[in-house]
């Protein structure tokens, strides 16, 4: 081997590991060895300060087979998931058709609507606490111009996750945008085809617009699904206490970690609940992928 | 081949060595910090961030400052959210603070868990009876005490006199007892078709469930000294009082309660100020409110009321310790400042400034007499220093910690007719019995 040259594409691909290192060291020293930890964690009943013995798989199976909140707040957030996946992405579809449109002042719209996105956190939370509020907010105001008694919103069990999926659809902003620019991706001419073709409007959204932006809507699915099993801040500002009440309706599994992590200090505990949220979301991430070559498109793609 | 491999693996390592220097470089905790004077440097946590509260802690730490020579506190706000996470994983990184203002609430379990320093080498003698000895209790953990009380709160009944003497009740004879209290209540209503002009009064405003329960009882849930052998959930008694409490809610009506209450949140609309409402549960803090927002309010105060003649006006409260977490680099130092905090002439300081509960009970009373006051004021702060020798703190036992998840949502369900208050108290205590099965 000695002094011959590096080929060109050896090279590029140490290169291309020099770039990413920073990634690299940042991810073995901050990611992967908590990650590590907290697995090795998960099996004890360390506390953070004072005891980490090791207790076999006992973390788990109380989880599993004893805690009666554990499923209620992995109850709480499949509910969230089920809900506020589909109805943000359609959504999001919805409202990026619209703004898809060459119609005057489209600016202005899309900006209108992508604000909510830009705005976030504890800020939010507590405006639509006060919109919500069932005697004075603005959104039981609304329904009763129409005629309809709103309900309790934030106070009534049944209607407490219906609340923040409400709230999450005011925000779907973000995932318009991506929409947005993925639609106007589309090549002009598969439209004008089928206009030739007679297609209607309807038929050429459902057979041309939607196939084309199928990589965007997967990406968005993966992603928020993930995200939506992380739900934690909302339950903790809007449930009052950040206990998750009433009723436990709003006790969703982070908070249930994060509770018996800081709040009883049962650190191995809510590692091990960490660590099932883990493999449970890695499942639905892998049916994701493997359902995807049924209905996912991509342009250039071999078959 | 092997070349490129040997070079990134060489890269690699060398990145993480050096990024290793910089990440875990830990100071040396058997030393205590010294500054550049040569003083030791304690290292003080708090939440009391707000315009209100900075400038008079920072005041007392400057106070303590120019009085030491060898020591010197630096004061370092960390927000509410954030302060006792961030202390957690200090100790346990081995470099903590070395005092930390945290919830009294949870200090036993801190002690047990070993967060906070054993205090009982610095507590001897008669330290304790400084403190109002339900706050103290609270502290212990094994008979030591793992953190020094700082402030507190209690619950008291607001009530309007302008409202009383109008209906024809004596303003100076507020209501004593339960029964007393309904019936005031029936009397101040003022209520025009479905309309309240006027709400006597409702129980589940300014407190929760608990706090009547506890009132009823005299105690919290569980044995002497918060033993769990005993877990008194279930009873003849928390039935009836909840179903009293419901009865409130289904005479005044629940669109009624929720519209006051959304007034009760939004704080300078409160129903109270406008004489809309004619008595109301608050902590004596309450009181800064109406100062601000309802000045001419003809107010007066009262112990809560009892469950019946000769019960006890016991009301609840909580509020915060002074402690040195455990790893502290110079604990005879931090003790030092922790004795100063909670002496009485800085507690009487914090207590007029701030118009708030203090635990050195010297220092309260000197509070209630303080000039700086107004009439009121004195007033108010005189039945909160009244109102402590009853008010008790529902800390959670070691062997069932965050009990209340299981009893809250229990008793959700009950106020919402899911359940009865029977069935919601019979799942509750099996629930924490459950609890402290598993933490045995």
């Amino acid at each position: 081997m000695g002094k011959r040259k590096l080929t060109m594409r050896r090279k590029e691909s140490i290169y291309g590991y020099i770039f990413i290192l920073p990634f690299i060291v940042g991810f073995f020293a901050f990611t992967a060895g908590p990650l590590l930890f907290s697995l090795a964690g998960s099996f004890t009943d360390y506390n953070i300060t004072s005891q980490m013995d090791f207790i076999g798989v006992e973390n788990y199976q109380s989880l599993i087979m004893e805690d009666g909140l554990f499923r209620t707040s992995l109850w709480n957030t499949i509910y969230y998931v089920a809900f506020s996946v589909p109805l943000t992405t359609l959504g999001a579809i919805f409202i990026s058709s619209l703004l898809n449109q060459n119609v005057p002042g489209i600016r202005y719209f899309r900006t209108l609507y992508y604000l909510p996105a830009v705005l976030s956190g504890v800020g939010v939370y507590l405006l639509w606490m006060q919109l919500l509020e069932p005697g004075t907010g603005m959104v039981n105001l609304l329904l009763g111009w129409v005629g309809i008694d709103g309900p309790n919103w934030l106070y009534d069990p049944d209607w407490t996750k219906p609340s923040l999926i409400l709230m999450k659809l005011w925000s779907v902003g973000g995932s318009m945008l991506l929409y947005l620019a993925s639609m106007q991706g589309v090549s002009k001419h598969l439209y004008e085809a089928a206009e030739i073709d007679g297609a209607s409007r309807g038929r050429q959204f459902f057979h041309i617009t939607i196939p084309m932006i199928t990589p965007v809507i997967f990406f968005d699915v993966v992603t928020s699904t993930i995200g939506g099993f992380q739900i934690f801040q909302e339950a903790y500002i809007m449930s009052g206490n950040g206990e998750g009440g009433p009723a436990n309706s709003l006790l969703f599994y982070n908070l249930y970690m994060w509770n018996q992590a800081f709040g009883s200090f049962n650190m191995g505990y809510a590692m091990a609940m960490s660590w099932i949220l883990f493999v449970i979301v890695f499942i639905l991430t892998i049916i994701n992928l493997k359902l995807a070559p049924r209905w996912v498109h991509y342009e250039g793609e071999e078959k | 081949m092997k070349k490129t491999r040997l070079f990134l693996i060489s890269v690699t390592i060398s990145a993480l060595i050096l990024s290793g220097c910089a990440g875990f470089q830990t100071s040396n905790n058997d030393e205590a910090n010294v500054n550049e004077e040569g003083k030791t440097v304690v290292d003080f946590w708090s939440f009391w961030g707000s315009e209100l509260r900075r400038p008079i802690i920072d005041k007392i730490v400057a106070d303590f400052n120019a009085s030491q020579d060898e020591i010197e506190v630096k004061h370092t706000y960390s927000p509410w959210g954030d302060i006792w996470t961030k202390e957690l994983a200090a100790i346990a990184a081995g470099n903590p603070p070395d005092v930390v203002i945290n919830d009294i609430n949870a200090t036993a379990l801190r002690g047990k868990e070993n967060q906070a320093m054993n205090l009982s080498e610095f507590t001897g003698g008669d330290f304790s009876e400084k403190f109002y000895p339900e706050l103290w209790n609270a502290t212990l953990y094994e008979g030591d005490s793992y953190g020094i009380p700082f402030n507190t709160d209690t619950r008291v009944l607001f009530y309007n006199k302008d409202a009383f003497e109008e209906v024809g009740l004596d303003p100076e004879d507020p209501p004593e007892t339960w029964a007393e209290l309904e019936e005031y209540a029936a009397k101040l209503d003022i209520k025009n078709d479905d309309e309240y002009e006027r709400l006597g009064f409702y129980p589940l405003w300014g407190v929760g469930y608990d706090v009547w329960l506890l009132n009823a009882n005299g105690e919290n849930y569980f044995g002497e000294d918060n033993n769990t052998d005993t877990v008194n959930i279930n009873t003849e008694r928390n039935v009836e009082v909840l179903n009293w409490l419901k009865s409130w809610r289904e005479r005044i009506g629940v669109d009624v309660v929720n519209a006051f209450q959304a007034q009760i949140d939004s704080q300078q609309g409160n129903p109270f100020f406008s004489g809309d409402l004619a008595m109301i549960v608050q902590q004596p803090t309450f009181y800064q409110q109406i100062s601000e927002y309802a000045e001419d309010l003809n107010f007066g105060v009262v112990q809560l009321p009892e469950y019946e003649p000769g019960n006890g006006h016991t009301s609840w409260g909580g509020g915060f310790v002074a402690e040195i977490p455990e790893g502290s680099s110079d604990p005879e130092a931090a003790w030092k400042f922790i004795e100063y905090l909670t002496d009485q002439e800085v507690q009487t300081y914090w207590a007029v400034e701030n118009f708030d509960n203090v635990a050195n009970i010297e220092g309260a009373e000197a509070a209630a007499q303080s000039g700086d006051l107004t009439e009121e004021g004195q007033m108010v702060y005189q039945m909160a220093v009244e109102s402590m020798e009853n008010t008790l703190l529902t800390p959670a036992p070691v062997e069932a910690p965050g009990y209340y998840n299981f009893i809250n949502p229990q008793v959700d369900e009950f106020f919402l007719g899911q359940k009865t208050a029977e069935e919601a108290l019979a799942q509750a205590e099996a629930d924490i019995k459950n609890l402290i099965e598993k933490n045995q």
